[in-house]
């Protein structure tokens, strides 16, 4: 029977994580997925990450997964696809089917990071064609590039169902609602503003009714829910679709710890059944560890840095490193894992009404429940400042782990600080140049260019755009609020493409002056 | 929680008794919520007489919501029930080169 230091099970970024750190130790480390492509979710994910500079942010999910890819192919890490895992047994015997044969191979140690799956509802013709989960249409749209539908109604406002929703219009679909249950969007406020901005209407305590079709979805109805989430009866919306995505929380895959006999939990705050597991992420069973969204539901930038953790802390468990560097090591890991489960999204931060940022400034309610930040509201944060001239206007209202476009202003125009979940502020005293890259720099495309007067009664607003057909300089057409609905003609005075903005368009459009603060999207009119 | 004797009431029909719970098995939330009156209180029990979860996602799609259903019938939290067991194999596999396991050890 074959040895390996570590067998892991899942190639996403949890598993490969681990394998970069236990094979640069000098283990010898096989990876299996069961898919036919390794990395996880990660390579679905064409938007940019949140967090900081050392932890990948600002990189778009793929491009993380073939650095992950390259890294470890070039420390020697195996990398089995189309390798399903069927059971682990005492002594860390595991028992893989490869093409049509079961393998038996023993770990020294193992690593369990088989993620998560997504979960589902029910409703009359929830089993039409057509009903799918957000992950199933990421993997149509970014894996396969085959459209999911046309018409696309989203349940779920979590991170998944407004990053899918946008990468929906992205593709070409149009998004007629988002709709969730709870009476607040769960996700981050900024995902919700830029799906707000292009005229989804957001339809917060509502849920689905049923799905029509006979053979196939045709349409959906949804309505309100009262407090004890029964339908509000007469308060029924129908809309024509022809998809609808789930996108109602995930599950850890983590039966696999359970037939290994690890002790398991049912904790609420990691979003389900999972290992009990330590600080280094190993379970109640000396040498099998697990990491990732299989040991509470995360985000990708927190599964990778408990991959980190399980592949440093099981090279000293087999004597590859001492103690004593294990112990710096991880300790570097965890203040940065730690920081990234600050803020208000943190896990422990779950089911929590939040009124306030850390810095005082009251929360827009009407972003929670409407999608975004009201004229009114957006004033009291302190990204936003009015001055002559260009000036970055960051509409960044929550604290959330994220801190790129500190770094992106060479002239300093922006500040954080050392606290990462921090609301970016503009320093009215330091000088905007107009380059962009902090711009280009958000991963919550928060942050636009104003000249409140350009003194010809007009005014410029550059703003991130990731939409194809990308419209030219002297393209005229309609400027978008926060709503999404349209509030002036606008004129595209300029489009700027660069290496350095990577896929962010800049696009920069002229309005009358009264809407400088108002206009955030731009729609090329047909 | 084991205790068969306790009363969970009669099993009443609701309009969505017919909606399809596990899609593998068709099996519905209204023979979900019967099994639970026939004195099936645990997530194996209900497995082994309906066989939920037991089709080709291996339960991947539908044990949240059974779970949630016989949590509900006996009225209890769904975190109150003990999850079912988890068994090798975890993925459906074809039963020639499940046979085959083993093979090249003789």
């Amino acid at each position: 029977m074959k040895r390996y230091d570590m067998i892991i099970v899942g190639a996403g970024p949890a598993g490969l994580s681990a394998a970069i750190e236990s094979a640069k130790r000098g283990m010898h480390v096989i990876v299996y997925d069961e898919n036919a492509k390794p990395g996880g979710q990660l390579f679905k994910q064409i938007h940019k990450f949140f967090g900081s500079k050392e932890h990948k942010a600002k990189i778009r999910g793929f491009r993380i997964g073939d650095e992950l890819l390259a890294e470890a192919s070039a420390l020697g890490v195996e990398v089995v696809l189309n390798a399903i895992v069927i059971g682990l047994f005492s002594e860390k015997e595991v028992t893989v089917k490869i093409d049509e044969h079961v393998e038996h191979v023993k770990g020294d140690t193992v690593l369990i990071a088989t993620g998560a799956s997504e979960n589902m509802v029910t409703f009359p013709g929830w089993t039409l064609p057509g009903v799918i989960g957000a992950g199933a249409a990421q993997t149509m749209m970014n894996l396969h590039g085959t459209l999911p539908g046309k018409r696309v109604l989203m349940l779920g406002s979590g991170n998944v169902g407004l990053v899918v929703s946008f990468q929906l219009m992205q593709a070409g679909c149009e998004v007629v609602a988002l709709a969730d249950a709870a009476p607040r969007i769960g996700g981050y406020g900024v995902h919700a503003s830029k799906v707000s901005r292009c005229g989804v209407p957001f339809y917060l305590s509502h849920t689905i009714v049923s799905a029509d079709g006979d053979d196939h979805v045709t349409g959906v109805t949804i309505a309100e829910v009262d407090k004890n989430w029964q339908i509000i009866k007469g308060t029924e919306k129908h809309f024509d679709v022809d998809t609808i995505c789930l996108a109602v929380g995930l599950s850890p895959m983590s039966k696999l710890c359970d037939m290994a006999g690890c002790q398991m939990e049912d904790n609420p705050s990691k979003a389900d059944f999972v290992p009990t597991v330590n600080k280094y992420g190993e379970t109640s069973i000396s040498g099998i560890y697990a990491a990732g969204d299989v040991s509470g539901i995360e985000e990708a930038s927190s599964a990778m840095i408990e991959g980190r953790i399980a592949g440093i802390a099981a090279a000293a468990k087999l004597g590859f490193i001492t103690e004593e560097e294990c112990n710096i090591e991880i300790e570097k890991q965890e203040s940065a894992l730690e920081g990234l489960r600050q803020g208000m999204f943190a896990p422990g931060m779950r089911g929590k009404i939040i009124t306030e940022t850390d810095e005082g400034v009251e929360v827009s309610q009407n972003l929670l429940k409407k999608g975004f930040v009201t004229e009114e509201e957006i004033e009291r944060f302190p990204g936003v400042t009015h001055s002559e001239g260009i000036h970055p206007v960051i509409e960044c209202t929550q604290n959330i782990p994220c801190n790129p476009c500190q770094d992106a202003c060479s002239k300093h125009c922006i500040k954080i600080g050392s606290n990462i979940t921090a609301l970016p502020a503009v320093n009215p005293e330091a000088k905007c140049t107009g380059c962009g890259m902090c711009v280009a720099s958000c991963s919550g495309q928060a942050i636009f260019l104003v000249n409140e007067d350009c003194g010809d009664g007009t005014a410029e607003i550059t703003l991130p755009y990731e939409f194809l057909a990308l419209p030219q300089k002297g393209d005229k057409g309609i400027a978008l609020n926060r709503n999404g609905q349209k509030i002036c003609e606008a004129e595209v005075v300029n489009v700027r493409t660069a290496k350095a903005f990577d896929h962010t368009n800049l696009l920069t459009m002229k309005v009358p002056k009264e809407f400088a603060l108002n206009a955030r999207f731009f729609k090329k009119e047909a | 929680m084991n205790d068969r004797n306790r009363n969970i009431g009669e099993y009443i029909p609701a309009d969505d008794d017919n909606i399809i719970v596990c899609r593998c098995e068709e099996i519905t939330k209204g023979e979900i919520r019967r099994a639970v009156h026939d004195g099936m209180f645990t997530l194996t029990e209900i497995r082994r007489y309906l066989r939920t979860g037991m089709g080709l996602c291996q339960g991947q799609t539908c044990t949240k919501l059974v779970k949630s259903i016989v949590a509900k019938e006996l009225g209890i939290r769904p975190s109150d029930l003990e999850p079912a067991t988890g068994r090798a194999p975890m993925r459906p596999i074809e039963m020639y080169i499940l046979a085959q396991d083993g093979e090249d050890m003789k």
